[in-house]
């Protein structure tokens, strides 16, 4: 008979010890990847650091001179300077403005940028975005020099430098319209528009970032769109999904880049891929901003569809969740929505899309000064 | 329109029909004063907070490489960039490597470049459909169209001019500059077989000098091609 104290060791011991190794492993790695992605996300205005950051490197004007004209003389500039550069950017706007006078030192980061090593380009892609945080003609200068490269480098597989590129572009967009509008000519918007439509993991995820940028484009530049950019949104306007992220922006960039134009073709796929999208995504709470921005304009999109009388078919099998998601709008009691569902409501008895009779009969709309005012 | 109802009560069909006969079909355009309200609060311009000592932790991680947590690091940050396996350039994109492949050591198209039928050479820009004759029309094109800089470092004719500069000094020959480069890397290499037992240990550097021997041979009889002519 065995005694306890004579057990022997269970023969899985020694795999228990590399498994619980290689946990460790692991959750050392996890807690490392956890930690570049909050760091990733510290973002800050100019001059803001000041007040969050007590214990701060003061940098001033000279102190950029100094470091621009070391980073020139040199040709090269290492990781602390970039740091300490993106640090001087980020404390005031005459720290920017010294370093964009400087001949040369732009290039330096730009060299950086399109380098061989990544954690360099990291770092640079980092320092630009923070000299993007400067006026109209820094931002101008960064299009000319490096608008291809930050455009590029779109298609990157590193998450932290594609990241910055789309932050350095989103500001430049919301800074100088003349640049927004030469990036758009590097086929800008395209490429966000097939970064925003693909799904990924959440890590990988790009779909708010590009959203931004996108919404940017349709506020400050929808008339720089070009035909082909425009085209290719109609073609894949079916990718974006609902329950992905950003989709609150997806009615405003449609409805600012008159996707749903006279001069676009879209199949009925697109509309019905539309109105469902419209009624999915449907929250009938207008206190968050983007969840307005959704209703506002699915509303205008849904319009002028059914405005440019499509070859939608017979929505029969749809009135009815139609005219549920109508009165859900109506029943807010908008003024200006109320006046677009009216609009919309016109265009679709004349599209004879539907039994007018029944939607007529089912809508319910209440009599407002608005609705008087608008007939 | 004469529509009597009391605000705050819902219309019935005869005075919805009637409120909508006298409306028209009408496209919201993006320009119309009603639609141009901003509903977002305006974007605020945001820079990114470095953290040094982040930056110093990778890049000593990506120096050594004796532990397993630094191996992964590597794998995490250096496995990830596009580079030829030919001539070990780096490039940032797929497509970028793709076209230097295609145009630098793709035999194929050389031949299909040579014969002029189409044009062959893609844009920079990946959504960019235009195909080109040569790499300057391509140039061309991105700096007029794109807006690229005029020293656009991905260039793919800049890669071919060192290359062709680099070969032309190991060469130390005076060889007829207009013999396009396609038909240096034409020639052949082959590799003498030993079936396990070489004949001695040496460097090998018959690469080099088979590829000059070859060159010169193709030259003669180019020469002599000319001669007979």
């Amino acid at each position: 008979m065995e005694t306890a104290g004579e057990v022997p060791a269970p023969p899985g011991q020694m795999n228990n010890t590399a498994l619980r190794h290689k946990i460790r492993e692991y959750a050392r790695q996890q807690r490392k990847d956890l930690r570049t992605n909050t760091t990733d996300a510290l973002r800050f205005g100019l001059g803001q650091i000041k007040d969050k950051i007590m214990e701060l490197e003061n940098l001033g004007i000279k102190d950029v001179q100094g470091m621009a004209g070391r980073i020139k003389r040199r040709k090269h500039a290492d990781t602390k300077d970039m740091y300490r550069l993106s640090h001087a950017f980020l404390q005031g706007n005459d720290n920017i403005n010294a370093f964009a006078e400087v001949q040369g030192a732009t290039q330096v980061i730009i060299k950086e940028l399109t380098g061989t090593h990544v954690q360099h380009q990291i770092e640079a892609a980092e320092c630009l975005c923070n000299f993007s945080l400067g006026d109209a003609h820094v931002c101008e200068k960064i299009t000319t020099m490096a608008g291809s490269y930050l455009v590029t480098l779109l298609n990157s597989q590193e998450p932290r430098l594609k990241r910055s590129c789309l932050w350095t572009l989103a500001n430049i967009i919301a800074t100088c319209s003349k640049s927004a509008k030469t990036l758009l000519q590097m086929q800008l918007a395209t490429k966000l528009w097939k970064m925003y439509t693909t799904s990924s993991s959440d890590i990988d995820a790009y779909q708010e970032d590009t959203g931004i940028c996108l919404y940017l484009i349709a506020n400050h530049a929808a008339s720089s769109i070009t035909t082909e950019d425009r085209r290719h949104i109609a073609r894949h306007l079916h990718m974006k999904q609902p329950t992905e992220p950003a989709a609150d922006y997806y009615m405003f960039i449609v409805f600012q880049f008159e996707v749903v134009g006279l001069e676009n073709n879209l199949c009925s796929a697109h509309f019905q891929h539309l109105l469902n999208y419209f009624m999915d995504n449907l929250k009938t709470n207008l206190s968050t901003s983007t969840g307005k921005l959704h209703i506002i304009y699915g509303v205008r999109v849904l319009a002028n569809m059914f405005a440019t009388r499509p070859l939608i078919g017979r929505l029969d099998s749809q009135a009815d969740q139609l005219v549920s998601t109508l009165n859900q709008l109506f029943a807010l009691g908008d003024a200006g929505l109320t006046m677009d569902l009216m609009q919309l409501l016109k265009n679709i008895v004349d599209a004879q899309s539907m039994d007018n009779d029944f939607l007529l009969k089912q809508i319910c709309v209440y009599a407002s000064p608005v609705i008087v005012n608008s007939c | 329109m004469n529509v009597e109802t009391l605000p705050g009560l819902p219309l019935t069909k005869e005075q919805l029909n009637n409120i909508l006969a006298g409306m028209s079909v009408g496209y919201i355009k993006p320009t119309d004063l009603r639609t141009t309200s901003p509903i977002l609060p305006p974007f605020k311009k945001l820079g990114v907070l470095v953290d040094y000592d982040d930056i110093v932790e990778a890049t000593t991680d990506s120096k050594s490489s004796t532990s397993k947590e630094n191996k992964l690091n590597i794998k995490s940050t250096q496995a990830q960039d596009y580079s030829c396996i030919q001539c070990r350039r780096h490039l940032p994109t797929a497509h970028l490597l793709d076209l230097h492949i295609t145009e630098q050591h793709d035999l194929y198209f050389a031949a299909s470049v040579e014969r002029g039928d189409k044009p062959r050479y893609s844009c920079y820009i990946e959504e960019c459909v235009v195909k080109f004759n040569d790499p300057q029309e391509r140039k061309d094109h991105c700096i007029k169209v794109h807006k690229f800089p005029p020293n656009y470092r991905f260039d793919q004719a800049k890669a071919s001019k060192v290359h062709k500069c680099k070969n032309s000094s190991d060469m130390d020959v005076d060889v007829d500059n207009n013999v396009p480069l396609a038909t240096e890397s034409k020639l052949p290499y082959i590799k003498a077989f030993n079936f396990g037992h070489p004949t001695q240990r040496t460097f090998n550097t018959r690469k080099e000098r088979g590829t000059g021997k070859a060159l010169l041979d193709v030259q003669a009889m180019k020469d002599a091609l000319n001669d007979m002519d």
